[in-house]
């Protein structure tokens, strides 16, 4: 069968890509989001429509067909920022449509493993982002972070700073994918935007009071006799160092 | 008091880094309108230069002290500059790098001034003003002082997540030459205290769930490695008896490493770190693993293998178990083979459920081969040469493995020097 097929790259989309080609149990050649760059003489490029109906059905049969850690595994897998992510998605549920519930313990399988390291990695690096974070007080009375992951985290990060900061107007900004949650404390709400910044933001004093009391007690703590900046580097990849106070 | 609070924070910090507790998983708090909450997997925030994770803001409320134990920084007779924080102070601090997302909670440790009571009064002081005042909901690790009232011990359970207090030294006769003014009893009586009260707690939020939380992430306590001359046999052997008998959910060790020299201390014991890397993973297999202390060490063997991991070593010494089928092994045997953690032992029992696991499949459920594949078969057929001979065997194990941890886990000053040389290193006067 085969085929190129594009979606607007949102998880509704995809999902409404996916139930159209699951019942015919078609593979494409390839999804994406942006238009091919090559195109073959005979493959025709079919662009989805997100039909948000159709989608919270087929998100029911998702449901009842697979189990709740294996529905997990696909909405992190989506999260990954990685091109092939979509067809891999694609190839797993099409083995839960023959296999039913007991994909969730084909961990070996080489359409499983795959999709399986790659959520792993989306749920690791969420996981380390809950400590990166690092908020500055800036003018005007709200915390601004910057951050940039690898991955798309930031729906993954909000419920928890949203839970612990609630009393905060904060604003996470992913600068790799244009992204940020802005969090209400009046509202309690958080809500994703798209989101661009161009200006340095304006430090209060006690930000800079405490960035520098940070950095002084971080400098102290190490000790000098099992120092060990393999093992350092390896938990602080240099690529997120920049935006941690205490490194940049 | 004049001395300003950058300064401040730097002694307290200096004083307080020697403790290895960073742990602030194993509770849950919610954010009731207030700041904060607890996150029952706990949350590393950085990494210093030496690899140790920065969850707490560890610090001291003061580096004053009455006692005079030997190994410790903030002996007495040390010359260093005393200073102190108020528990206002110590909230402040906390709060305002909780807020930017430094860290996950407080670890709040002290000298002791005045007396026991007094200085586990000023500690209470300060947790209760997080607690209330800034209704502070986030992680906090408190320090009992050893010698403390029961009452006062009781009263910081019901506000920390976690209590500890330090057993120091492995054996008494240790702690009564390095540390004269501290007696085991001390340190041993508020555990059990803890301990019981710990269990009471947990019998009465069972019929009421209203019953306020007594240290919810239970207790722990460090002991200091290398300083006197016990084996790791009654080291392991000791920990084995305080998870069973206090339900303590950590032990943590601290290979000696002398900060100020003291005819009673030892000159610089031979690799400590690696010691102490072969002590947690003794560790980890007591509570993990479900190996007992004895089937680590004994009279024969009472210190662990540096070259070796104490399963592996455990697995040479019982090659009448081996090879184990992967595809019928119960979970408990599975995990017993070098190569296999809980993780990939609980993946496997998962995956077999769905047709038999070939070798090809064990490194994708993320077991170590290279280790694993002498003590296993899959389908029948073996990956390594399981009947090597002992010695042998070992000699494979630790190809290839020498190169890089050596230079890892031995102290750039352990090696070439001879006893004096180091201590005028370590004291400074050259």
């Amino acid at each position: 069968m085969g085929g190129i097929y594009r979606y607007d790259g949102s998880f509704a989309g995809l999902l409404t890509l996916l139930a159209r080609l699951l019942p015919d149990r078609i593979l494409p050649d390839a999804i994406g989001v942006d238009p091919p760059q090559q195109q073959g003489l005979f493959t025709e490029v079919t662009t989805v429509e997100t039909d948000q109906l159709l989608v919270e059905q087929f998100w029911e049969e998702l449901s009842a067909r697979l189990a709740p850690s294996c529905l997990k595994l696909v909405r992190l897998a989506f999260l990954a920022d990685r091109a092939e992510r979509e067809l891999m998605i694609c190839r797993y549920l099409l083995l839960a449509w023959e296999t039913g519930k007991g994909i969730g313990n084909m961990l070996a399988h080489p359409h499983v493993a795959p999709l399986w390291k790659l959520s792993q990695q989306v749920g690791r690096e969420a996981h380390r982002y809950l400590g990166f974070v690092r908020f500055q007080e800036v003018e005007g009375g709200f915390y601004y972070a910057g951050i940039a992951p690898d991955h798309r985290i930031l729906s993954l990060i909000a419920p928890h700073f949203a839970a612990r900061f609630r009393d905060q107007q904060w604003v996470i900004h992913d600068n790799t994918h244009g992204e940020g949650i802005i969090h209400d404390r009046h509202r309690r709400d958080w809500l994703i935007l798209p989101m661009d910044v161009h200006a340095e933001p304006d430090l209060t004093p006690a930000e800079e009071r405490f960035q520098a009391l940070w950095r002084s007690y971080f400098s102290t703590l190490a000790i000098a006799e099992r120092e060990n900046l393999r093992l350092q580097q390896s938990k602080v990849p240099l690529k997120v160092r920049p935006w941690l106070v205490e490194f940049a | 008091m004049a001395i300003d609070m950058m300064d401040r924070l730097k002694i307290l910090a200096e004083g307080a880094k020697y403790d290895v507790s960073c742990a602030s998983s194993g509770s849950f708090r919610r954010n009731k309108d207030g700041i904060g909450n607890a996150a029952s997997c706990g949350i590393c925030h950085s990494w210093t230069s030496d690899g140790r994770c920065v969850s707490l803001l560890k610090i001291l409320m003061t580096n004053s002290c009455i006692y005079d134990c030997a190994y410790c920084v903030n002996r007495r007779s040390n010359d260093v500059q005393r200073v102190m924080l108020t528990p206002a102070e110590v909230a402040e601090l906390t709060i305002g790098f909780y807020r930017r997302n430094y860290i996950e909670g407080l670890f709040l440790s002290t000298g002791v001034v005045r007396s026991p009571d007094y200085t586990m009064e000023l500690l209470i002081e300060a947790v209760r003003a997080l607690r209330q005042e800034y209704r502070f909901n986030g992680y906090i690790h408190l320090k009992l002082v050893p010698g403390a009232d029961p009452l006062l011990v009781q009263e910081a359970g019901l506000l920390a997540d976690r209590v500890s207090i330090n057993l120091e030294l492995p054996t008494r006769e240790g702690l009564a030459l390095l540390a004269p003014d501290k007696s085991r009893d001390a340190v041993v009586g508020p555990m059990r205290q803890v301990n019981k009260l710990i269990v009471v707690n947990r019998e009465e939020r069972q019929v009421s769930r209203q019953v306020p939380r007594f240290a919810p992430a239970g207790q722990s306590t460090q002991m200091i490695v290398g300083a006197t001359s016990e084996t790791d046999r009654q080291i392991v052997t000791l920990s084995e008896e305080l998870y069973r008998r206090f339900e303590l959910k950590r032990v943590y060790y601290s290979a000696f490493i002398p900060v100020i020299s003291d005819s009673r201390l030892p000159v610089w014991p031979a690799s400590p770190l690696r010691r102490e890397h072969r002590l947690y993973q003794a560790d980890w297999l007591l509570r993990y693993y479900g190996f007992q202390a004895h089937e680590l060490l004994d009279d024969e063997i009472p210190n662990l293998d540096t070259d070796l991991d104490p399963k592996t070593g455990w697995a040479l010494r019982h090659r009448e178990l081996f090879p184990v089928e992967i595809n019928r092994a119960d979970y408990e045997v599975l995990l017993r083979i070098p190569g296999i953690g809980v993780r990939s032992a609980k993946r496997i029992v998962r995956a077999r459920r769905q047709g038999h696991l070939g070798l090809d499949d064990l490194a994708l459920l993320g077991v170590v081969m290279k280790r694993a594949c002498y003590f296993i078969t899959a389908r029948g057929r073996s990956a390594g040469a399981c009947n090597l001979e002992s010695g042998q065997l070992r000699s494979r194990l630790l190809g290839g493995k020498r190169k890089q941890s050596d230079s890892q886990l031995e102290l750039p000053l352990s090696q070439p020097q001879t006893s004096e040389e180091i201590v005028s290193l370590v004291s400074g006067e050259l």
